[in-house]
């Protein structure tokens, strides 16, 4: 019996100290972590759009970053888009508050500036501010619109899905009528070799210039990936295709389904799949956004 | 096993050669077999392996008197996990190109059967500079044996090397399977023991 409570308060003890060291390491590095993460963000948002080292974005080129919350007042529920609005020529953020029908609601101010926006922290201290307590928000997601020469260039979203084994993270490009311009998987814990192959160009790259009415029945095809479609999707085997033949792949593969990776169908499915919902959901919203703004001339800076 | 009688330098080769954990030890054959496609992938690991075997292997080492006999593994995983989730926040934080190479491997190795033998085995029962000594050199036996199995591998099934094409042409696919895995795992072992006999026979005509 002794024994047992000594096992038990060594384990005890133990457990606690690790709990110990690895929280004093996560508050030290959780500041240095959240600005990788950022940065890794914007540079894939300039390499979806692709703009790099060698074709920089032109200087007037802004990401305005438009996140969405839920909101609640007791049974009824809203959606809030905190959105970036020009105002005597500098930019601020206000809150556009929707019915789930599509209504405009109510327009609140927000004193927040867009470069404290990209903190959480910062966005929900702005809310409290803004909100009276029995509405209470939940964070929903975020994306970016990329403006130059005062027209909206491309759309930048998130999608965040179950994957074969946890989530998988991407980010997707569109231009304003919704055709793909690029994917990117940002986060996920697939099997290296084998789901882990989704990070891979010749496979993100094969959701590229897929028009949104091909994304709608976008599906999943289990056969092995041509070799002809496999160099013009892998950038260094590119260069050994001339440009007639790149055309001509282009055009036969325009409205192909995606080829399954080989021993990871379920992550391809689900890659997608994850791609198919965020696109539908998206088209939808900012429609809907759009339409509102617009009735109401709501001063967006998109 | 008693306190070890192999002097520092004796233990770092050990752990390359006479000990190796993939070759001679069968240990971790996990990795050996599935991950080791390519000499990237080979080194990586190999790096943070070496990493969670040091820290863990001097952390035992050092707190080994206090540990109750009979929960030592569940105390050697615990050590592992949190170093492992340790040097993954750190990568992250300061080392984020590393990080984007090495994320998802650093994850796995809390499973590796390498680490908690050789802590069971080794950094249970000697000193901190001993068991220093003796983890870097399984760590670089590690290393050294996902490299040599990375290399084959890659050159005869993809026809490149570091990811550089040398070959230009796809010899064998089969290579990259993990079947193929098993294959040279086996060879190699084999080989080290014929060079092991070679050795023998050598001293004894010596003598």
């Amino acid at each position: 019996m002794k024994q047992i409570i000594r096992i038990t308060i060594g384990l005890t003890i133990s457990c606690l100290i690790a709990a110990l060291l690895m929280g004093v390491v996560f508050t030290i590095t959780a500041k240095a972590k959240k600005h990788n993460e950022h940065v890794q963000v914007q540079e894939t948002m300039l390499d979806l759009l692709g703009y790099n080292g060698a074709n920089p974005a032109p200087p007037d080129l802004k990401l305005h970053n438009i996140y969405r919350y839920i909101l609640k007042d007791g049974r009824k529920k809203y959606l809030g888009y905190m959105i970036p609005v020009k105002e005597a020529g500098s930019l601020g953020y206000k809150l556009l508050i929707i019915t789930l029908e599509g209504k405009f609601h109510e327009l609140i101010d927000l004193s927040i500036s867009p470069e404290k926006a990209i903190e959480a922290q910062e966005r929900e201290t702005a809310l409290n501010e803004a909100l009276q307590p029995p509405v209470t928000f939940t964070y929903a997601d975020e994306t970016a619109v990329a403006v130059t020469e005062g027209k909206r260039l491309a759309y930048l979203v998130r999608g965040e899905f179950q994957g074969f084994k946890t989530f998988i993270t991407i980010m997707l490009a569109f231009d304003p009528n919704f055709r793909i311009l690029g994917m990117e998987v940002m986060e996920h814990e697939e099997d290296p070799g084998l789901g882990g192959e989704i990070e891979e160009d010749y496979f993100e790259d094969q959701f590229k210039n897929k028009t949104f009415e091909k994304i709608k029945k976008l599906d999943v095809v289990k056969k092995p990936l041509p070799e002809e479609y496999r160099k013009y999707l892998e950038p260094k085997l590119r260069r050994t295709l001339t440009g007639e033949d790149l055309a001509k792949i282009r055009k036969m593969y325009q409205d192909a389904d995606i080829y399954a990776l080989t021993g990871a169908t379920i992550s391809s499915k689900a890659v997608t799949d994850g791609v198919k919902n965020a696109t539908k959901k998206f088209a939808y919203r900012i429609e809907v956004l759009d339409s509102v703004i617009a009735e109401h001339r709501v001063a967006a800076a998109f | 096993m008693p306190v070890t009688k192999k002097t520092n330098k004796q233990l770092f080769f050990n752990g390359i050669l006479m000990e190796n954990p993939i070759f001679r030890l069968a240990l971790s054959m996990c990795p050996a077999v599935g991950i080791s496609t390519t000499v990237m992938n080979g080194v990586l690991l190999g790096i943070a392996v070496l990493f969670v075997q040091v820290f863990s292997s001097c952390t035992i080492a050092a707190i080994k008197d206090y540990i109750h006999p009979r929960i030592r593994i569940p105390t050697y995983t615990l050590t592992i996990a949190t170093w492992v989730t340790i040097i993954d926040l750190v990568l992250a934080a300061y080392m984020p190109e590393a990080y984007k190479a090495m994320g998802i491997f650093v994850k796995l190795i809390v499973a590796f059967a390498i680490i908690t033998m050789r802590l069971e085995m080794f950094a249970a029962k000697n000193p901190i500079i001993p068991s220093f000594w003796d983890a870097v050199g399984m760590g670089l036996g590690f290393m050294f044996g996902m490299m040599t199995l990375g290399f084959i591998r890659e050159l005869l099934g993809a026809g490149t090397l570091l990811g550089h094409d040398i070959l230009g042409v796809r010899p064998l696919l089969f290579f990259i399977l993990p079947a193929a895995g098993f294959f040279c795992v086996g060879f190699i072992m084999a080989l080290f023991n014929y060079v092991e006999l070679v050795f023998k026979r050598m001293k004894e005509k010596k003598d």
